[in-house]
């Protein structure tokens, strides 16, 4: 190859690219924090007796399982200002977008967790002369929250790599700046691997620490 | 709101918008055929195998798993050739980096699905005498691709979605072709609701697909 | 009778060593000869090795000392660090599982043909034919060509039987093969082990139905803490066993207070 490797366009520009990283960070846990508690009400809304609670949470759900998130993202940058007349900052459109995708990927998680909570313990928690509320609260939930956390966690980080796809819609987050930088310098092998590999040092580890939580739970 | 929609401005893009759609699917179902080949062999190879190929294979699945689609789309595109010092089409970059995507995802179906294989499906085959061959070919295997499938059909709806990235690297598929109208028409809400729905209404079948057939299949596995 | 050095033993068990990491031993240096066309029982608290004697008789697990002969042939021994076993004189044993393990991707028919096939090279059409003629004979006639899931648990566990006679085996395993079972089930497994019993198949089972031992066995062993504790026929160990250890778990089993 006629290219040489020239780390130091890349490490005389960390700056950019670490504002660019701390932007992804913040998009990322607001996203969780968004993802982490409407998923749950979200969850209980699709598992809910009634019709006009359950169809609209489970249409919601379906929507965001079932279209590419580039396209949720840029409906969202494009239309919600046009229809809604609100003009967020891109930062925050991004949180808010990235937070309802989450919201619906941990529903379907608290959902199967709900739903795997064996059959039995409920009819153990009538034969114990427990409330609805008491079974609920001491029996479902626990066992639930407990066995979502792996799908969670898995769920977060994948929306760390996902939230790269606000540079499209020109939120200054790592993958942006990655890109900025990129053409600047002419130099895209360096940028993008080390960008790379960037996002790679921080979904690892998660990763690795999912696993074992895993292998941990089954053991029990 | 003060703006009303028009959606049959869609209809003079109707040609514009099946070509966009051709391309994804064409896109997505070849790199669906490469992507599952490529991680059966690689997760053959990270089950078996020596200690080197299999420390090499994995730091290949932990990078595409641990970084965004989106930078591998640019770092094909963009590096591979540099590196390479050959020019390739916009489809053929496409399908190197989605196909690398989906072989990383799908290898590690694969290994889940044959470690899933019981220990006494192992033993009955000793007990049966049956040479490493047959209790490889005729017994683990098999049960391991089937218990694979429900998997691997998500993993292939997830590549139809992902497929939507190859927008964002200049490719004229259904999301670009679709963004091009938006801009175009300054009609975006009309025009990219519509691309979703597209999406939509491809992907969401295929997820109840899923369901049924792995309920179907952990019916005949409870035996 | 561990003197008996003839040769004509078909299992001859000899000071086998068993232990599942450095901690838990299993067995303890256990002894048992067993002649052709006996039918071995073996009964014994949990834990007390049972499974284990018959898994490691079908060469399934790796010993840590001792040997035992096939046939009066050298079938399994330990050597060190490894266990040698003759996977030729393997072939000769047939297992049954408490869980049938039976392969569930394949019909009815087809498990019962693979191991022939694959093993003694066998054409499909003649594995069909014997396939179909054990089949009936267990009362499975028309379930060639359901798959395993379609199938109750006695019926499993009596195509699991199937499978195994498919080879031909001189020694026939069975581990807690009822166990798995719902109690109305349990008869038509026993009522086919019974069958081969009346052919002459030699055998050797570890079971939890100490009824069902009566009925089978030639010869009931007591297996407890890795050891051969009591070794005889059925009416002594089961009705009254000379070793306490013996007769306080039949008293157990039993529910008579001693």
């Amino acid at each position: 190859m006629d290219y040489t490797l020239d780390l130091g366009a890349v490490t005389r520009n960390m700056g950019p690219l670490m504002d660019g990283l701390w932007v992804t960070l913040q998009l990322t846990l607001a996203a969780n924090a968004i993802g982490v508690i409407a998923g749950f009400a979200l969850a209980l809304l699709t598992t809910s007796k009634l019709a006009v609670l359950r169809l609209p949470a489970m249409l919601f759900v379906e929507f965001f399982r079932c279209t590419p998130a580039i396209v949720q993202i840029v409906w969202f940058f494009y239309c919600v200002p046009m229809i809604f007349n609100v003009f967020w900052g891109p930062v925050f459109m991004g949180i808010v977008a990235l937070g309802l995708n989450l919201t619906a990927f941990n529903a379907e998680a608290y959902r199967a967790s709900i739903q795997a909570v064996p059959r039995e313990h409920l009819d153990a928690g009538i034969a114990l002369g427990l409330s609805p509320t008491q079974r609920v609260l001491n029996i479902v939930l626990p066992q639930a929250l407990r066995n979502s956390v792996p799908v969670l966690l898995t769920n977060g980080i994948g929306i760390f790599q996902q939230s790269a796809l606000v540079a499209i819609v020109g939120v200054a987050d790592l993958m942006y700046q990655g890109k900025t930088l990129a053409t600047a310098t002419y130099r895209p092998i360096e940028t993008f691997t080390v960008v790379a590999l960037i996002y790679l040092a921080i979904s690892y580890p998660v990763g690795q620490f999912v696993n074992w939580l895993e292998r941990r739970q089954s053991y029990s | 709101m003060g703006m009303t929609l028009d959606f049959s401005i869609l209809l003079l893009f109707t040609d514009a918008l099946a070509l966009g759609l051709w391309t994804t699917l064409r896109l997505t179902l070849l790199c669906i055929v490469l992507g599952t080949t490529l991680g059966f062999v690689i997760g053959l190879l990270r089950s078996s195998g020596n200690a080197v190929v299999r420390g090499l294979l994995g730091l290949y699945v932990e990078l595409f798993r641990g970084t965004p689609v989106l930078i591998q789309l640019f770092w094909i595109f963009f590096c591979l050739p540099l590196i390479l010092g050959v020019e390739f089409s916009n489809f053929v970059s496409a399908t190197i980096a989605l196909t690398l995507y989906m072989g990383a995802i799908t290898s590690e179906t694969f290994r889940a699905s044959l470690r899933s294989v019981g220990r006494e499906q192992m033993d009955a085959c000793v007990a049966l005498g049956l040479p490493r061959r047959a209790q490889i070919v005729n017994v683990i295997l098999p049960q391991a691709v089937l218990r694979a499938v429900p998997t691997l059909l998500s993993n292939a709806v997830s590549l139809f979605k992902e497929s939507a990235l190859v927008s964002a690297v200049g490719m004229a598929d259904l999301m670009f072709i679709g963004q091009n109208i938006s801009n175009n028409t300054a009609r975006p809400v009309e025009v990219l609701t519509v691309v979703a729905a597209i999406y939509f209404v491809i992907a969401f079948p295929l997820t109840r697909a899923v369901t049924v057939v792995e309920q179907k299949l952990l019916r005949k596995f409870s035996a | 009778m561990a003197d008996m050095r003839d040769g004509s033993a078909l299992v001859e068990i000899r000071d086998l060593h068993k232990s599942y990491g450095p901690n838990i031993q299993v067995l303890k240096g256990l002894n048992i000869q067993m002649m052709p066309g006996e039918r071995v029982v073996v009964i014994g608290p949990s834990g007390g090795g049972k499974s284990t004697l018959l898994r490691v008789v079908m060469g399934l697990e790796q010993i840590q000392g001792g040997s035992v002969r096939f046939g009066g042939k050298p079938y399994i021994s330990a050597k060190g660090d490894k266990t040698v076993i003759d996977t030729e004189l393997r072939k000769q044993i047939g297992m049954v599982f408490q869980h049938y393990t039976l392969f569930p991707h394949l019909s009815i028919m087809e498990n019962l043909i693979l191991a022939p096939r694959k093993v003694h090279g066998e054409s499909r059409a003649s594995a069909r034919e014997r396939g179909q003629k054990i089949l009936e004979r267990f009362g499975l006639g028309a379930k060639a060509d359901a798959y395993p899931s379609q199938l109750s648990g006695g019926q499993k566990q009596r195509v699991a039987i199937a499978r195994a006679l498919m080879l031909d085996p001189k020694l026939m395993l069975f581990d807690e093969v009822t166990s798995a079972l719902d109690p109305e089930l349990v008869a038509e497994v026993e009522a086919v082990i019974l069958q081969l019993a009346e052919s002459g198949m030699p055998m050797m089972m570890v079971t939890h139905d100490m009824w069902f031992a009566r009925n089978v066995a030639s010869r009931v062993i007591f297996c407890a803490g890795g050891v051969v504790v009591e070794d005889g026929p059925p009416e002594q160990v089961l009705g009254d066993p000379r070793e306490e250890r013996t007769r306080e778990f039949i008293n157990r089993v039993f529910h008579i207070k001693a």
